[in-house]
């Protein structure tokens, strides 16, 4: 009796696996379809591949360029979110003083900020400084919007370092400076690498940002390109399965390395 | 600058309590925050200064000037104040009494599907499932793609001539039930509702089963030793211990159901008839697609939206809170 309610609960579980990924899967049939293959039968699997579509979209359809932009974009935020962000989160999590607990409050309670509070006056004041329509402008917007959640996480396993070690670390004459770099950091890199990818991921996906801030061809992301896509070519549904997959896969490269620490990131704010 | 420095910075701004040495290493070392020395302010700065720069130019300014905007009329190369004005128009405008409705629905119906089936799932897992860690993995993915890509994958879903759901109640010899999912006024919210629930129960079931991994076994074992049920074991044990965690999810998903753009952008743009209109969506239409070049106005829609969200935060933890208090 046990064994079939096991079976059971497994046909089921799958079943849900099936829900949740099959999506997924399906898009990634069609990526390596043409359109008039797509239409004669939409979920047959990809026999032949049309790997060259993938070179198609990248050269033809200013792919490469969407992908160039985000990466520049994403990987500039996030240096500079881990640089600012643990330095940040090591001094409040160790220096005490008498607006320590109220910078980090009013910090963190901007994670619930609907972000139309700030999006119009954005765009006026990024206009006014001319970086509106800039990749400068949207990645100093993107490490602004990241900030909070990323001081959050390192302040928490910061905090937790026992301060005797710098105690050591002082006697031993390094500097403050010193110590944050060469006693905190290398202590904290597990949280750090955890925002680093966290950061990654959310930044690469991010759209009303993106959408509001950038309407130059020339520093589209990727989600703004795809946008642009699906807008000329509403019929082509397997050119846009192939753009979809272009900006997917760096995040199931991502994904497939570090699933653990990316989970633990993504789920760090919520299980406290 | 060097550590001798600041200790004695430190040390000559600091009152009479704080231990004396030159060093300024405290005698006591216990304390979370109780570090080398008090208050070095010079360092203090630096470290904070590259955050504090960030926050102030791209959050806070922003945010008061938002503010600002909605007591004006913002026109590209002029602004007059209309004080109030905004505001009455606010309260008369249907649309944006439609979106707050229909932002409120989603933010209301998304988290308790979500967590509720999030739990059925994660309890599955927690009873040691075979092939437990490729289904965490697996069930997580829908999150990662972004609101764009979900989007265009559910359009397709949702297609009147070949998406997959429609296929589906045909072979199942339910033709009848087919339509056009997000097109018909009255499926398209819940259809859209539907895709956010399916891109984030897998995220909210490992964060339920990592709180359920963490539960002490003691207790589970000792229910299961006074022949407690499976039932009872997770309405009067399991339960009230994970409770936190529960009511951390609710108001999360709450938080971002709250914030809903991409996805509303990407599918159906608030149509058909604002029955998919957002408050997000309709902040954007205002100010950045109709063409009445206006930035005042959204401002208030945006400064409105911003009080309702923090004090929906702030009622709902408050209540938890207090539940929490009258158990205890």
């Amino acid at each position: 009796m046990p064994a079939l309610k096991r079976a059971l609960l497994l046909i089921v579980l799958c079943f849900y696996t099936a829900f949740a990924a099959g999506p997924f899967v399906w898009a990634a049939m069609m990526s390596l379809r043409t359109t008039t293959e797509i239409h004669r039968n939409h979920f047959a699997p990809p026999i032949p591949a049309h790997w060259d579509k993938f070179a198609e979209a990248w050269f033809n359809s200013n792919y490469s360029l969407y992908f160039a932009n985000s990466t520049q974009i994403v990987v500039s935020a996030v240096v500079m979110l881990t640089i600012i962000g643990s330095m940040a989160a090591h001094c409040l999590a160790r220096y005490r003083f008498r607006l320590n607990r109220i910078i980090y409050f009013v910090l963190f309670s901007t994670i619930i900020f609907p972000p139309q509070i700030t999006i119009i006056s954005l765009f006026q004041i990024l206009v006014q400084y001319g970086l509106y329509n800039s990749k400068i402008g949207l990645t100093l917007v993107y490490v602004a919007i990241q900030l909070p959640l990323t001081i959050y996480i390192l302040e928490s396993f910061f905090a937790r370092i026992p301060s005797d070690l710098f105690d050591a670390a002082r006697i031993d004459g390094y500097s403050d400076w010193e110590i944050f770099w060469r006693v905190s950091l290398p202590i904290a890199l597990p949280a750090v690498s955890t925002t680093v990818i966290l950061n990654f991921i959310l930044l690469w996906n991010e759209f009303l940002y993106a959408v509001v801030l950038i309407t130059e061809e020339a520093n589209r992301t990727l989600p703004l390109g795809i946008q642009r896509f699906i807008g000329d070519t509403q019929e082509d549904v397997g050119m846009i399965a192939t753009g979809l997959m272009i900006a997917i896969i760096p995040v199931v490269v991502v994904y497939a390395f570090f699933s653990e620490r990316l989970i633990q990131g993504m789920t760090a704010g919520a299980v406290k | 600058m060097t550590t001798v420095q600041h200790a004695a910075e430190g040390a000559a701004h600091s009152t009479a309590s704080i231990a004396p040495g030159g060093n300024g290493l405290h005698a006591a070392s216990g304390g979370r925050r109780d570090a080398g020395h008090t208050r070095p302010w010079g360092t203090i700065t630096a470290f904070l200064l590259p955050a504090l720069i960030i926050y102030v130019a791209f959050t806070a300014y922003p945010a008061f000037r938002t503010i600002w905007n909605s007591f004006h009329k913002v026109l590209p190369r002029r602004e007059e104040a209309v004080g109030l004005a905004n505001y009455t128009e606010l309260v008369g405008d249907e649309i944006f009494w439609r979106s707050v409705r229909n932002t409120i629905t989603w933010a209301c119906t998304s988290p308790l599907i979500e967590v509720s089936i999030a739990l059925l799932l994660a309890l599955a897992l927690y009873a040691r499932v075979p092939g437990a860690r490729f289904f965490r993995v697996a069930w997580f993915t829908p999150v990662l793609m972004s609101y764009v890509v979900v989007g265009i994958l559910w359009l397709w879903i949702y297609n009147f001539d070949w998406g997959p759901l429609n296929v589906a109640l045909r072979a199942l010899g339910l033709g009848g039930w087919t339509k056009a999912w997000l097109g018909d006024p009255h499926t398209a919210l819940p259809s859209l509702i539907f895709v956010t629930s399916w891109m984030w129960v897998g995220f909210n079931m490992v964060v339920l089963l990592a709180a359920l991994h963490s539960l002490p076994k003691e207790v589970i074992e000792a229910a299961e030793l006074d022949n407690c049920g499976w039932g009872a074991k997770l309405v009067f044990v399991i339960f009230p211990l994970i409770r936190a965690t529960l009511l951390n999810l609710i108001v999360l998903s709450f938080i971002g159901k709250m914030k809903i753009f991409d996805l509303v952008w990407i599918t159906t743009k608030g149509n058909p008839l604002w029955a998919t209109e957002t408050v997000s969506t309709y902040v954007y239409k205002r100010a950045f697609e109709w063409t009445t070049f206006d930035l005042g106005y959204p401002s208030t829609i945006a400064a409105v939206w911003f009080v309702i969200v923090l004090s929906a935060v702030l009622i709902l933890t408050w209540v938890f809170r207090l539940r929490e208090k009258l158990e205890y």
